[in-house]
C-alpha cells in the first residue's frame, strides 16, 4: 500500500484505472499536467461545480471508487470544450463517460432520465415517443396532421441486438 | 441527388419544424431525401450507460444506410452527427470493437459500410450545395435583418474527429445566413452551450444555461437567433419561457431553424416551414423580414 | 592464414549482466583462425587496450575482433590502440553486444548469449577479409561561414576572428542584431539589451577578419568538410553601401508607409528605411515590394533619390553573387515567435489589447513605438490591470509539444519592468501552468517578482472575451485557492514560445543538416555533441538548434566556434577511407550510381579504354559519405564501399546462418 487518502482512508483502485485507460485508446489521461484550461472553460463549473481537472487527477492517481457514486459525473454538459483545448489531449469528457459506464456497471445511482430513455429505446427504438405539440395559436398538432411521414419503428431483431450490445463491458 | 437521411429521436418526437423545413427546402436544390428502413436512437443517451452499445447503434444506422445503396447520409441533429461520427472513427481505429460490432450486425443480416460520408445540414448546404446556388435561389432576401447564429457544440468539436466547421471560429452558418441577405453578427457568447445535455439529470441547470445565452442575445437587439440542431431549438425555443423564469428575465427572442429562414428566403409558405410551431415569437422575426 | 584475436567485453554489467561473456569467449576459441580469445571487464579502458596491444605482439595477431558496445562509442579508440601496436587500424572489427544484444534482450539471457555467439562468429568471418586502408589528408580553408547575424552568429564570428580565422558573416535582414536587438532588458540582470549587444555589433563591423554581408542569403553549398564552396546572394538594397552615411533624409520624404516588422508591426516605417535604431551597418534599404518606383516599375516618385545628398540611391542596383570557399559552416539562423492567431480562442488578432511578449518588449523599449511607456495599443492609456498568460503554443500537442524554455523568464522580466515603469499601484497577474526558473540567478529573479507584489495564478484560462464596451475579461481556475476567478485586464500579454525558423527547411536542404521531430536543427548527439550537426563541418549555434536564452546561446556560439577552430586549425584534416570506390573494369558507365548519390559525390569521366572512349564513374572521395546507396544500385557490382563489398557482407551473412535454424509462420 503506497498511498492512502487520509480524509477518507481510501486506497487507489489501480485495476479500475487500468480499465478506464484501456477504454480511452489514445486520449491521454496520464499526460494531464493540471494546466486548469479545461476547468477554466468548463460550461458546468459555475452552476454545478464540475472540475474536469480534479476528475482527471483522481482517476490518474487511482482514486476511482468515489466517482461512480457521486453526482458530479452526471453534471457534464458534453460541450466538448475540454477535449478541443486540452494541450495534452487528456480529454476529461471521455474519462467522465467511462466513469458513467462504470457507475452503471456497479449499479450506482444513475439519473432517472437516462434509465427512462434507455428503456424507451429498448421498447420502441426511440428515446421518447412522438408527441402532440401546441402551436403559438394554442392549436394541438401531431405528425399526421402536419403531413409528416409515419415513423418506421425498428424490426423485432433490434431489441435483442441492443440488449446483447448492452451486455458488453 | 439522392441523400439518405437519419432524423433521430428529438426531431421525430417533437421538433417537427426542422423536418418540415428540411423536406421543403432541400428539393429546391435537387436534393432528394431518402429515409432509412427503420428509425431508432443514434445512441447518444446510451453512451453514458454503455459506450459499446452506443457505437453499435450508430453503426447500425450506417449499416441501414448501406441498404439504400447511397454513400451520403444527412444527419440534421448535432448530437446524432457527433455520435455517428465518433462511432465511425472508433470502428476504423479499434479492430476489437469493430469485430464485435460487425458480428452483431451480421446476426441481423446487416452489413457495415465504412465509406459513408456523414453530412450535417450546415455543411450539406454550405459545401455540397454551395453559397452561390443558395444566393441565386433567394426570392425574398431577408433585408439585412440581424441574426445571432448559434451553431452548437457537438458539430464543431472536437477538431481531431473532423467536424463540420472550425471549432474556434466557425463561419459556415454565418455565411449561409448572409447568403439569404441577412446579417449574422459576432457576439461574445456565440459559442456558449445550450445546456440540453443536462435535461436528463439537471434540468434546472440546463434551463439556466439556455436562459443566460438568451438573455445575452436579447441584449443584442437582433431580429432573432438561428440554430440548426433540434436540442438547441428545444432549449432556446420550446423552453424559452421556463429558461427565462430560471434566470429571472423576461425573454422574448425569436428563435428559428436556419432552414426555416432559408425557406422564407426561397418564398416558401410559412406554415409549410412549421413557423407556427415555434414557441418563441417567430412571427416578429417574420414581420421584420416581410416589413 | 589470418591470426585473429577476439576480445569479449563485459562492459561492467551492461553486457555481462545478460550475456555469458565467458561462454562467448570460449566459443570464439573454436572459430577458424582465432589465435586467442579473451574476455575482460572494460575493453575500452587502458588495461583493456593494453591487453590487445600486447597480444598483437605476443600472438602475432593480424586481425582484431572486439565484441563490445556500439562502434559509434569506441571504434576510434580501438583503432588508435591497434595502430599504436603497429597493425593497420582498419583491420579491427567491432561486434556490438550491447545495443544489439544485452540491451534489447535483457530478459532472455540464454537466447542473448546464443545471439552474441552468432554475432561474434559473423565478426570473425568478416575480419578475415578486411583490407588494410589508409586515411588521407586533405588541406582545408581556415575560413568559416557564419549564417545568421544574431547574438549567436555575432559571438561565434568574434571568437573565430580573434583566433585568427577569416569569417564571412551572412545576415538575411539589412542589419545584424537579430532578436536580441528587439529586446528592452535581459533577464535576470535587467541589463539593457542594446547596451550589451551594440558593442559586439560594432566589433563585428570593425573586425578585419570578418566580412559582413547583410541583406544577403546563401543560395548554394557544394563541396565537403574543409573545402566548402558557398554562393552568397546579396539582395539589392537599391542604395550604394559605400555612399550611404545613414543620415535618414531619404526616410523623411518617402510617402509610403508600411508595417514595421522590427517593432512587431506596432508602428509603421517607410519603404526606404533603416532596419533598427542601432543598425549595423547603418545603411538605408529600399523594400522593392513597397517602393512605388520599384513595385510599379515606372518612373514615379523618386523623392528619396532627390533628397539624398550623398547620391546613394540607385534604383537600377542588381543582385550580386559572391562565391566563397570556407572550411566550416556555423548555422545561427535563430528562431521565430509562435503565431498566436493559431490559438483563436485567446483573441490575438481580434482584440487589440491582446499582445505577445515580443510586442510588450517593443513597447517597453525606450527606442520603441511608445518611447518606453507601457501603453495599451488600443487607446494608448496606461493599463490598470495586466494579465500574462503562459505557454501559448508551447507544451501543447495541438501546436508544439516542447517547452519554449524562455517564456517564464521573459514574463517575469516583463512583470518586473511593468511594476518599475508604472508608478500607480496596478495589478499584474501571471497565469501559469508550471513556473520554470532554472538558471543561475533565475529563481532569485522569481522571488524578486513575487516580492514586487505580482500575483501568480496557478492555472491558465480557456478563452478570452470582449465586453460590448470593448473591455477584456476571462475566467481562470486557480488550483491553489480552488477559486474560479474572472480577471478584467486592460492589457493581456501572451507568453508565445519560440518556434523553428521557417528558413530551416531551405537551410536543412542546402546543408544536408537534418531536423529533429520538433522542427529545430538536429544535433549530432543530444548529450555529447550538441554543437554540431551530423554533417562534418557544419556546426549549430543558438535557437536554430532549440529554443534557448541568451546565456545558453552565447555559450553554444563560443563552443561552436571552438569546434570549428579545432577542426580547421592545423590546416588539414584526415578523411576516413570508408568511402565508395569504383572498379573501372566492371563499370559500364550506366550512370545509375551518379543519379542515386544523395551527396552528388560521383562524377562521370570519359576514359580511353582499348582505343575507345568510355564513360566511367569516379568517386569524389572527400564528399562521399559512405552511405552505400550506389553500391546496392550498381548492376555490375562495380562500385562498392571500402570494407563493405559484396564479399565482405555475404561472408558475414553466411556465417550468421551457419548454425541457424529457420522457423516460420508464427
Amino acid at each position: 500500500m503506497s498511498i492512502v487518502d487520509l480524509m477518507s482512508m481510501t486506497k487507489p483502485n489501480l485495476e479500475a484505472r487500468k480499465k478506464i485507460l484501456a477504454k480511452l485508446k489514445g486520449k491521454e489521461l496520464a499526460n494531464c499536467f493540471q494546466c486548469m484550461k479545461c476547468t477554466s472553460g468548463c460550461t458546468a463549473l459555475k452552476l454545478l461545480e464540475l472540475k474536469p481537472n480534479e476528475i482527471v487527477k483522481l482517476v490518474n492517481l487511482g482514486f476511482v471508487d468515489e466517482l461512480p457514486n457521486s453526482d458530479i459525473i452526471w453534471t457534464c454538459v458534453t460541450c466538448l470544450k475540454c477535449v478541443e483545448r486540452c494541450p495534452q489531449k487528456a480529454s476529461p469528457y471521455h474519462i467522465i463517460m467511462a466513469l458513467r459506464n462504470l457507475a452503471v456497471e456497479k449499479e450506482a445511482k444513475v439519473p432517472e432520465g437516462f434509465l427512462k430513455a434507455v428503456s424507451q429505446i429498448l421498447e420502441t427504438g426511440l428515446a421518447e415517443p412522438p408527441q402532440k405539440i401546441v402551436t403559438r395559436k394554442m392549436e394541438t398538432v401531431d405528425r399526421e396532421c402536419l403531413n409528416l411521414p409515419k415513423i418506421r419503428f425498428p424490426k423485432e431483431s433490434f431489441q435483442a441486438a441492443l440488449m446483447k450490445a448492452m451486455e458488453e463491458k | 441527388m439522392k441523400v439518405a437521411v437519419f432524423w433521430g429521436c428529438c426531431i421525430q418526437a417533437n421538433q417537427y419544424a426542422y423536418e418540415m423545413s428540411l423536406r421543403e427546402t432541400l428539393p429546391k436544390f435537387d436534393i432528394d431525401l431518402i429515409d432509412l428502413r427503420e428509425t431508432f436512437c443514434c445512441g447518444d443517451p446510451v453512451k453514458s450507460m454503455n459506450e459499446f452499445a452506443a457505437t453499435f447503434l450508430a453503426a447500425r444506422i450506417l449499416a441501414l444506410t448501406n441498404l439504400t445503396g447511397l454513400n451520403n447520409l444527412l444527419v440534421p441533429c448535432n448530437r446524432c452527427h457527433f455520435t455517428i461520427s465518433e462511432a465511425q472513427d472508433t470502428i476504423k481505429k479499434d479492430p476489437k470493437i469493430a469485430k464485435k460490432v460487425l458480428e452483431l450486425l451480421k446476426e441481423e443480416g446487416l452489413e457495415y459500410n465504412p465509406n459513408i460520408k456523414i453530412w450535417h445540414t450546415i455543411d450539406l448546404l454550405h459545401d455540397l450545395v454551395g453559397l452561390e446556388k443558395i444566393k441565386n435561389a433567394v426570392k425574398n432576401p431577408l433585408k439585412g435583418v440581424k441574426i445571432a447564429s448559434h451553431v452548437g457544440c457537438q458539430i464543431i468539436r472536437y477538431s481531431d474527429l473532423g467536424r463540420v466547421d472550425n471549432a474556434e471560429n466557425p463561419k459556415k452558418l454565418d455565411e449561409l445566413i448572409a447568403a439569404l441577405g441577412a446579417e449574422s453578427i459576432e457576439y461574445p457568447e456565440k459559442l456558449d452551450c445550450c445546456g440540453a445535455a443536462l435535461n436528463r439529470s439537471h434540468p434546472d441547470s440546463a434551463l439556466s444555461l439556455a436562459g443566460s445565452k438568451l438573455k445575452a442575445v436579447q441584449n443584442l437587439n437582433v431580429g432573432g437567433m438561428a440554430v440548426s440542431c433540434p436540442d438547441c431549438q428545444l432549449m432556446f425555443d420550446a423552453k424559452q419561457k421556463d429558461a427565462g423564469t430560471t434566470v429571472g428575465a423576461k425573454l422574448n427572442v425569436p428563435v428559428v431553424y436556419y432552414t426555416q429562414l432559408l425557406g422564407l428566403a426561397l418564398g416558401i409558405d410559412e406554415k409549410k416551414l412549421g413557423l407556427h410551431l415555434n414557441q418563441s415569437p417567430a412571427e416578429e422575426l417574420v414581420a421584420r423580414i416581410h416589413g | 592464414m589470418a591470426r585473429i584475436g577476439v576480445y569479449v567485453c563485459h562492459c561492467g554489467l551492461n553486457i555481462a549482466g545478460v550475456v555469458d561473456v565467458e561462454k562467448v569467449a570460449e566459443y570464439a576459441k573454436t572459430l577458424p583462425n582465432v589465435a586467442t580469445a579473451k574476455h575482460y571487464t572494460y575493453m575500452c579502458s587502458e588495461p583493456g587496450q593494453k591487453l590487445v596491444q600486447n597480444d598483437i605482439k605476443t600472438h602475432k595477431l593480424d586481425r582484431i575482433v572486439i565484441a563490445t558496445c556500439s562502434p559509434r562509442m569506441h571504434e576510434e579508440t580501438f583503432r588508435k590502440a591497434v595502430a599504436e601496436a603497429g597493425l593497420n587500424p582498419y583491420l579491427t572489427e567491432i561486434v556490438n553486444l550491447r545495443e544489439h544484444v544485452s540491451w534489447p534482450h535483457t530478459h532472455e539471457p540464454e537466447k542473448a548469449t546464443e545471439k552474441a555467439k552468432a554475432l561474434v562468429r559473423m565478426g570473425v568471418a568478416r575480419a578475415q577479409i578486411l583490407e588494410p586502408l589508409e586515411k588521407h589528408k586533405v588541406t582545408v580553408e581556415k575560413k568559416v561561414l557564419v549564417v545568421g547575424g544574431g547574438i549567436a552568429g555575432i559571438q561565434a564570428s568574434l571568437d573565430l576572428a580573434n583566433a585568427g580565422f577569416k569569417v564571412y558573416l551572412v545576415e538575411k535582414s539589412p542589419s545584424i542584431g537579430g532578436r536580441m536587438a528587439q529586446l528592452d532588458k535581459t533577464f535576470p540582470t535587467l541589463d539593457c539589451s542594446a547596451c550589451i549587444l551594440t558593442p559586439k555589433m560594432v566589433d563585428v563591423a570593425k573586425n578585419e577578419n570578418i566580412t559582413l554581408h547583410t541583406n544577403a542569403e546563401i543560395t548554394s553549398v557544394n563541396g565537403f568538410v574543409g573545402n566548402y564552396e558557398v554562393s552568397i546572394l546579396k539582395k539589392p538594397r537599391y542604395i550604394d553601401e559605400k555612399k550611404c552615411v545613414g543620415c535618414e533624409l531619404c526616410i523623411k520624404v518617402c510617402p509610403v508607409k508600411v508595417p514595421d516588422k522590427f517593432n512587431e508591426n506596432l508602428t509603421e516605417r517607410r519603404a526606404v528605411y533603416i532596419h533598427s535604431p542601432h543598425a549595423v551597418p547603418k545603411i538605408a534599404t529600399i523594400s522593392p515590394e513597397y517602393c512605388l518606383r520599384l513595385k510599379l516599375d515606372k518612373d514615379v516618385c523618386g523623392k528619396c533619390q532627390a533628397a539624398c545628398e550623398a547620391k546613394a540611391v540607385d534604383f537600377k542596383q542588381k543582385p550580386e553573387t559572391v562565391n566563397i570557399k570556407v572550411g566550416g559552416i556555423i548555422v545561427a539562423v535563430g528562431s521565430e515567435v509562435f503565431d498566436a492567431t493559431r490559438m483563436a480562442e485567446l483573441g490575438y488578432g481580434r482584440f487589440k489589447n491582446v499582445i505577445t511578449n515580443m510586442e510588450f518588449e517593443r513597447i517597453s523599449d525606450a527606442s520603441g513605438p511608445t518611447g518606453g511607456k507601457i501603453h495599451n495599443p488600443k487607446d494608448g492609456k496606461t493599463p490598470k490591470t495586466i494579465a500574462f498568460i503562459q505557454c501559448v503554443g508551447s507544451r501543447d500537442k495541438r501546436f508544439h509539444e516542447y517547452c519554449c524554455r524562455v517564456g517564464c523568464m521573459i514574463t517575469l522580466k516583463q512583470t518586473i519592468l511593468a511594476r518599475e515603469k508604472i508608478h500607480e499601484n496596478i495589478r499584474i497577474y501571471v497565469c501559469y501552468i508550471d513556473l520554470r526558473a532554472f538558471g543561475k540567478g533565475y529563481d532569485e529573479f522569481y522571488t524578486r517578482a513575487r516580492e514586487m507584489d505580482i500575483d501568480f495564478i496557478a492555472g491558465v484560462p480557456s478563452e478570452i472575451h470582449e465586453k460590448p464596451d470593448g473591455s477584456l475579461y476571462f475566467d481562470v481556475y486557480d488550483k491553489s485557492t480552488n477559486k474560479l476567478v474572472q480577471i478584467n485586464p486592460d492589457l493581456v500579454v501572451l507568453g508565445t514560445g519560440l518556434v523553428p525558423n521557417r528558413d530551416l527547411e531551405k537551410i536543412s536542404t542546402l546543408l544536408h543538416a537534418s531536423r529533429s521531430s520538433d522542427g529545430f536543427l538536429l544535433e549530432a548527439h543530444p548529450k555529447l555533441r550538441p554543437l554540431e550537426s551530423a554533417v562534418a563541418g557544419v556546426f549549430l549555434a543558438g535557437a536554430c538548434q532549440g529554443p534557448k536564452d541568451i546565456p545558453d546561446t552565447v555559450a553554444q556560439a563560443s563552443g561552436a566556434a571552438a569546434k570549428a577552430i579545432g577542426l580547421l586549425s592545423t590546416g588539414e584534416i584526415e578523411i576516413e577511407p570508408l568511402k565508395a570506390v569504383v572498379d573501372k573494369d566492371l563499370c559500364s558507365g550506366c550512370r545509375i550510381c551518379e543519379s542515386i548519390c544523395p551527396f552528388v559525390a560521383i562524377e562521370m569521366k570519359t576514359e580511353k579504354v582499348k582505343g575507345e572512349e568510355k564513360l566511367r564513374a569516379e568517386v569524389i572521395e572527400a564528399v562521399c559519405q559512405g552511405c552505400g546507396a550506389c553500391s546496392s544500385a550498381c548492376p555490375t557490382s562495380a562500385i562498392k564501399i571500402q570494407q563493405y563489398g559484396n564479399k565482405q557482407i555475404l561472408t558475414q551473412v553466411d556465417a550468421g546462418l551457419a548454425e541457424a535454424c529457420a522457423e516460420g509462420g508464427k
